[in-house]
């Protein structure tokens, strides 16, 4: 091996263990100390590409993976139980609809908020504002300015609400906010189902739904959702 | 996605993909932040591969492969995504590598940070391969057949991709140097 083509095996395989290059490197000085630049350079190089990943990225794709295996599931059940559904629908039609259909909004809530998400409460690490528009806007609204300090955000039907779902820490426990586009209750309410304590808005494009065990929380984070989404737009 | 019934080890299916997104996810996330220079889609590149995977895990065979056969994956949900959306064309110089040393401050003031920048501006045809070898530890005969090219064709663009980036560096120091 000579000089040039030591030169090109080091740009290619700096790391190289073939006996030529080995040989050469101990015979050749200019080679050797070559060789000892793009190694420094190789270490450098590797060290700058080694972005650290988010915190909790492992966390956060198993959990997708399991609602989404859960939603497949429930796709799968429907799909398996449609004939005898339908028959059902024949017997019971405006009767068997209606029951179904008025699954109240805070009790949908809690149930996905204790479903296969439940791991979310947990997280405390804020996601990027990025990340909070880009559900919005998967749901249809531009935000023009992001709360501060969610540390967990998806887009998830619940029940037969569509819904962008949070978690907001706070020093009294992590309060769960799901915000249900296009769906207005009535009024405000409160609601409570196994120690769980929650309320719903309505404001801006739908409903507010905040869920957690300390309602003295809800206000202010009430007033946060609501400056966010009256300043924010339909897309 | 196959039914419950015709699966009998799936807890061993999940085991095996637990292990999996433990073991290789910082690894592909890493992947993809070079393949697009953004967190926000990396993560959601990631993830959407690994949702994929899922889907296909009967198919990984070797578990030796399955840093390629998720890097594969990857590299076509990044495909997929750049079918579907206009690309965003702005001044790299200016946006994209000033977005990237706010995101990973305080080394990209240093060394490290010149050399993202480089990375930044190096071809996409000469960054692949680069990084298929030095994050992904692969062989110019792996990377050739990730890339579909020869072995040959590898070795040039890794060559000159070093070269490239040794250029780059120079020039940015100098710059350094007299502002």
């Amino acid at each position: 091996m000579n000089c040039l083509e030591f030169r090109r095996e080091l740009n290619i395989h700096p790391q190289s263990n073939d006996a030529a290059f080995v040989v050469h490197a101990r015979e050749c000085p200019r080679c050797a100390q070559a060789q000892a630049d793009a190694l420094a350079f190789e270490a450098t190089l590797g060290r700058a590409l080694a972005i650290p990943p988010p915190s909790n990225l492992a966390e956060s794709i198993l959990l997708a993976q399991a609602t989404q295996q859960r939603r497949e599931s429930q796709r799968w059940r429907r799909g398996a139980g449609w004939l005898a559904l339908a028959a059902a629908a024949v017997l019971a039609v405006g009767v068997g609809w209606r029951a179904t259909s008025a699954q109240p909004l805070g009790d949908a809530a809690i149930a996905h908020m204790l479903g296969a998400e439940a791991p979310a409460l947990a997280y405390t690490a804020p996601v990027a504002d990025d990340s909070v528009r880009k559900a919005f806007a998967k749901r249809g609204i531009d935000l023009a300015q992001v709360p501060a300090d969610i540390s967990y955000v998806q887009c998830c039907p619940v029940g037969k609400y569509k819904s962008v779902h949070m978690v907001m820490p706070r020093a009294n426990g992590p309060v769960t906010v799901m915000y249900v586009v296009d769906d207005h209750v009535a009024s405000r309410s409160d609601f409570s189902h196994d120690g769980w304590l929650g309320r719903s808005v309505p404001l801006a494009h739908g409903t507010l739904v905040m869920i957690g065990h300390d309602a003295g929380q809800f206000a202010q984070i009430e007033r946060e959702w609501q400056a966010t989404l009256q300043a924010a737009t339909r897309i | 996605m196959a039914s419950v019934g015709s699966k009998p080890d799936v807890s061993s299916k999940q085991r095996q993909f637990d292990a999996l997104v433990r073991s290789l996810s910082g690894d592909l996330y890493r992947y993809a932040y070079w393949l697009c220079n953004e967190d926000a889609l990396a993560h959601d590149l990631v993830q959407e591969t690994f949702l994929r995977a899922w889907r296909s895990l009967d198919s990984l065979r070797d578990t030796a492969a399955a840093k390629a056969w998720l890097i594969t994956i990857l590299r076509r949900e990044h495909a997929r995504l750049y079918e579907r959306k206009t690309p965003q064309f702005a001044d790299v110089d200016d946006v994209d590598i000033a977005d990237e040393r706010d995101a990973h401050a305080p080394e990209s003031v240093g060394e490290d940070g010149l050399i993202r920048a480089a990375m930044q501006r190096l071809d996409a045809k000469y960054r692949e391969p680069l990084l298929m070898q030095v994050l992904g530890g692969f062989s110019c005969e792996e990377i050739a057949r990730e890339l579909n090219i020869t072995p040959a064709a590898v070795m040039t663009q890794v060559f000159r991709a070093r070269q490239k980036l040794k250029g780059m560096l120079a020039g940015d120091v100098k710059e350094a140097q007299l502002s």
